[in-house]
């Protein structure tokens, strides 16, 4: 891991112990939210996309500034059915460019296109970001035999041996199937049916929602964290996406960083209030699952946006 | 309803099997609860499996392990417990797991018997009644696994035992079940299932019968129930989450559902529901209703009988065999020390 990011983290961890959770809100000027803010914002998101809930955790890890059952948000077996970097081609190759903002498209950001707003935030300097410098390349330890694969020199070759020899399952009514996924690309014999658990936790040092990535192969198996990589934005994918222990959760998992989450989120509430919308709070996590959807186009979590945001411009 | 003769009349009804997933969690806690608690102890133990009605019309959902699988450990409190009850994403499923200490006495696992143990167990659930009272217990699961902890590698195996119907189903009808409903029909009973899903005493009831009224009303009630839902010209479903996405196949929940509505109502012709949901919501375009003839096997009728089982989860190639996870990378102490030199 670089030194000057877990430096950060190191600084990070102590801020968090010593100062107290924000109280007070101020998310229509800063785009961030208080602990309660979180708690009403992810209340609304259960309510409205059941598929999310609120978990407790492990005990050990529990916030005491967060309900003991309202920890953290999930949602399981999100599908992801293509690449993000494939899509990007793709995208790249129609020259399509999505424009932000203009009065046809009732949305700031399009789900599948690449903002712009966001690259040029990128460029803004935003308070705090200065000194945290995740460097390209290196965030990302090689990690070769994470999980699975290149470990099994010392197994025995199962090839060797029959498992199933005593074991014959000849049932009619048993649907055979090699392949119990989606329909696959029948341009190659690659499966790329992936899904994910996508988690959001509190972040009390940027005091902003932060969205954690846990992947699994077309077989149901762990991925890689550095294969979650090719589901994230190409923009995104070495700069604001991060390997970092999970707060609630064991291991290591991807994680896009909150850094810049609170200005991106006070740019779309001055769209949203340059159009004469008063943005609710509570309604904060759908702004901000649409504004992953930017980082992280092609997995299909549910943020419904059928009630009115930020329509009022007709 | 409208009952319209249909290209698979006859044919042999086939069900799509459940699939697991793990997360690595489970694993995790599993290695600490082995090196604190159980040691070298490879008595059976109970653990949870969490799954919920499919909720895309792409991949099915799975029946799910998490660190929440195995009991609490004994510094945490009670309250888990209850947090884990009336989430509607988790309904859980009992298993068992058998962990052995050494690949010799992994493959040594009869494992017929072993699936036949499980299998027995919901025969005998069927026959006491105790299904009734608890519909989570007609689905189980059986997990067998070789935890290596010199090398974080963790061999397992799942098995969902179904009991198997000699003669299997044959069906009669199977469409979405905005097809085989009027508009009043389905959105009432769209509503009744949200209500259903929505409520925390009964979110976690994954069996249920449903009713249906002349004037379109439809009702939702727990297999207990039962005898209410007798008569009165109302048609009757049988309803069960189901956690796979095919638009022609149900998932396999309903195996053991239709051994229990045989063995313990003593039905022939049955009409089911394979409830399924978009964005957690009901969603009666890829619901399934279906109809199906079953007949009681012989051997059944014998309370002692050892029903015949199946079950045992394919790997990828569609071949029965044990996969393996390693996580030596994140969990070995000495590979951790050095990555974080």
């Amino acid at each position: 891991m670089v030194f000057t990011q877990k430096l950060h983290e190191a600084f990070k961890g102590t801020v968090e112990r010593i100062t107290s959770a924000r109280t007070v809100s101020a998310f229509k000027e800063k785009g961030v939210l208080s602990v309660s803010e979180f708690v009403i914002a992810g209340d609304n998101l259960v309510s409205k996309c059941p598929t999310w809930s609120w978990e407790a955790g492990e005990s050990s890890k529990r916030k005491s500034y967060l309900p003991a059952d309202k920890q953290y948000l999930i949602t399981r077996n999100v599908p992801c059915l293509r690449r993000a970097i494939s899509v990007e081609e793709e995208y790249e190759a129609a020259g399509g460019e999505v424009l932000l903002d203009n009065d046809d498209n009732d949305g700031w950001l399009a789900t599948h296109g690449r903002p712009n707003e966001t690259k040029r935030d990128d460029e803004d300097s935003l308070p705090s970001m200065d000194n945290l410098e995740i460097s390209e390349g290196r965030t990302i330890r090689s990690i070769s035999s994470y999980f699975g694969g290149k470990d099994e020199e010392d197994i025995p070759d199962m090839a060797e041996y029959d498992e199933s020899e005593n074991l014959i399952e000849s049932d009619p009514a048993t649907l055979q199937s090699a392949y119990l996924v989606a329909h696959e690309p029948e341009d190659d014999n690659i499966l790329r049916t992936r899904t994910y658990d996508l988690s959001i936790t509190y972040d009390k040092y940027y005091q902003t929602p932060r969205v954690w990535l846990t992947g699994y192969d077309e077989s149901r198996m762990p991925l890689q964290p550095e294969l979650v990589l090719e589901d994230v934005s190409q923009d995104h994918a070495h700069k604001t996406v991060t390997i970092e222990d999970h707060p609630h959760l064991p291991g290591k998992h991807a994680s896009v960083h909150p850094c810049r989450h609170g200005a991106v989120m006070k740019k779309i509430i001055d769209v949203l209030m340059s159009r004469g919308v008063e943005p609710e709070v509570d309604k904060y996590l759908f702004l901000f699952l649409k504004f992953m959807a930017s980082v992280i186009p092609t997995i299909e979590y549910d943020y419904t946006m059928d009630f009115d945001l930020g329509s009022s411009s007709r | 309803m409208a009952s319209s003769s249909s290209s698979h009349q006859g044919e042999i009804l086939k069900f799509a099997p459940l699939q697991s997933l793990v997360d690595a969690g489970f694993w995790r806690r599993f290695s600490s609860l082995k090196l604190d608690t159980l040691r070298i102890d490879q008595s059976p133990i109970n653990i949870t499996g969490f799954y919920a009605p499919c909720s895309n019309t792409e991949i099915s959902n799975h029946l799910t392990l998490l660190s929440e699988s195995l009991s609490p450990e004994p510094s945490e409190q009670s309250p888990e417990v209850e947090f884990r009850r009336g989430n509607r994403n988790r309904c859980p499923v009992p298993g068992i797991l058998y962990n052995t200490n050494t690949l010799e006495s992994f493959r040594a696992l009869d494992k017929k018997n072993l699936l036949t143990m499980e299998a027995k167990k919901i025969f005998e659930d069927i026959c006491s009644g105790k299904v009734e009272e608890d519909s989570a217990v007609l689905s189980r699961f059986l997990l067998i696994s070789f935890a290596d902890l010199k090398k974080w590698s963790f061999r397992y195996w799942f098995a969902f035992p179904a009991l198997v119907l000699d003669p299997p189903a044959t069906i009669l009808d199977l469409k979405p079940a905005s097809n085989m409903l009027n508009v009043e029909e389905a959105e009432s009973l769209a509503a009744a299932c949200n209500e259903w899903r929505n409520s925390s005493l009964t979110t976690g009831m994954p069996f249920f019968l449903v009713t249906i009224s002349s004037s379109s009303h439809a009702t939702i009630r727990p297999l207990k129930d039962w005898k209410v839902c007798q008569g009165n010209d109302q048609k009757l479903l049988f309803g069960f989450y189901d956690p796979c996405h095919r638009p022609k196949n149900p998932g396999w929940p309903l195996r053991n559902f239709f051994a229990f509505i045989c063995l313990r109502w003593k039905l022939e012709k049955i009409r089911f529901l394979c409830y399924r949901e978009k964005h957690g919501l009901a969603d009666m375009e890829s619901s399934l209703i279906g109809e199906a003839l079953i007949s009681l096997p012989q051997e059944w009728r014998d309370p002692q009988c050892i029903p015949k089982a199946v079950g045992w989860e394919t790997n990828i190639e569609g071949k029965l065999s044990s996969r393996i996870i390693s996580l030596a990378e994140s969990m070995d102490p000495e590979r951790l020390a050095v990555s974080a030199a």
